[in-house]
């Protein structure tokens, strides 16, 4: 049957275009709207997490950077105190030393001034034997005459004595 | 001017007429069904060519339903966005020489008619049932009349408004083929066999009654139905 409608008329056709709206609608919803809307909010969250991670990730660099800043200001400190400590055992161990030294220095001095004055007396003896066996030969040969031995010792004595020690020492 | 031509019939309740319209809406479907397969076919994370389209248009249309409806209506989105490509491609495909379906008041008639069957669904969710009867009596009881003649004018001025100016666009340019010809008949005496003014002059015009007119009639059916359902709800 062919033929035209009226060109202003309500007919079957409005019945059949609910039809098609559905249809059109079912298919723009499902193959359009839902494809395109699951991955925009995919997208979305995609983007949120990587947002966050970046954050994340940031905020342990900047921890990790104020443990390091933290640790290497400990670090400094340390060396300076071992650096201080080193200086102030040094200082006095040579301290010690040199007094211990200068000690030791001390007592040579001292034994070596011992010695001298032992070495002096003793020499000094030595000489007073000699000097008195040099007296008595010359007194018994200018007296040529023997004396006895308790007056050959006081007349030793006598003459030491006189001799003395003071004008020899000078 | 003629209706839609009557493409067959179906033996069924003495005779159900299947017109122009009827098929153009199916080739339309075919049409829309194909391009959303294509557009959204392999759909990556990082959108390329066009997938940069569908998402335009999805993100688009989402906008304009939480501007004018608000985040509570969103799921309105996907009808919203039938509207506007049924409407307009229906009306787009007079440019193939099709018959624009949107210039068929059955078509427009039918979207009216589900634009109001919305808007009172919602006015009956929003103040309960009761709440919706009283509601025709406002402020006064007086008003029932205009009340109801207020609402039953939506559907009629929304499907009538858009028919209207589609056909409007396709008696326009059928005239002015008409006039057009006998422009050259009278111009070369009848001894132009080809209707030479009819090339390029109503290209010009269809600018207008076709591009423009479509996609405003398009915008214009859809951001209406937005704004009736969404006042609706207050």
């Amino acid at each position: 049957m062919e033929g035209h409608t009226q060109f202003v008329s309500l007919d079957w056709t409005l019945i059949f275009q609910w039809g098609n709206l559905l249809i059109l609608y079912l298919i723009i919803k499902k193959f359009l709207f839902g494809p395109i809307q699951k991955m925009l909010s995919d997208r979305e969250n995609e983007v949120k997490s990587m947002y966050d991670s970046a954050e994340k990730a940031e905020k342990d660099a900047i921890s990790m950077k104020e443990e390091y800043t933290a640790h290497l200001a400990g670090a400094k400190d340390e060396a300076n105190e071992i650096l201080k400590n080193a200086n102030q055992r040094a200082t006095l161990k040579t301290e010690e030393m040199l007094r211990e030294a200068q000690v030791k220095a001390n007592g040579i001095v001292a034994k070596a001034g011992e010695e001298i004055e032992l070495e002096k007396k003793r020499a000094f003896a030595q000489v007073k034997g000699e000097i008195s066996d040099l007296a008595l030969m010359a007194a018994s040969k200018v007296v040529e005459r023997e004396l006895s031995s308790e007056e050959h010792e006081r007349l030793m004595d006598q003459f030491i004595d006189s001799v003395g020690d003071a004008p020899w020492q000078k | 001017m003629d209706g839609p031509k009557i493409m067959f019939t179906i033996p069924l309740f003495g005779g159900i007429a299947v017109t122009e319209t009827v098929t153009n809406s199916w080739l339309l479907i075919v049409v829309v069904f194909i391009l959303c397969k294509f557009l959204t076919s392999n759909l990556q994370k990082i959108p390329k060519g066009k997938q940069v389209l569908a998402e335009k248009y999805v993100t688009m249309i989402t906008g304009l339903v939480k501007e004018t409806m608000g985040e509570k209506k969103l799921h309105y989105a996907p009808y919203i966005g039938t509207l506007m490509i049924f409407s307009a491609l229906g009306s787009l495909m007079s440019l193939t020489g099709l018959r624009p379906v949107t210039g068929d008041l059955n078509t427009t008639v039918a979207w009216a008619v589900v634009t109001f069957v919305l808007i009172q669904m919602t006015k009956i969710k929003a103040n309960g049932f009761l709440g919706y009867l009283k509601s025709f009596a406002d402020p006064f009881p007086v008003m029932l009349p205009i009340n109801i003649v207020s609402e039953l004018a939506t559907p009629v001025s929304l499907s009538f408004r858009h028919f209207g100016n589609i056909a409007a666009g396709t008696v326009i340019t059928s005239l002015l083929y008409t006039a057009l010809a006998a422009l050259t008949n009278i111009v070369f005496r009848g001894f132009m066999p080809v209707p030479i003014f009819q090339l390029g002059i109503p290209a010009v015009l269809s600018i207008y009654f076709d591009l423009f007119t479509g996609f405003m009639q398009a915008f214009i059916f859809s951001m209406l139905t937005m704004a009736f359902i969404s006042n609706a709800a207050e």
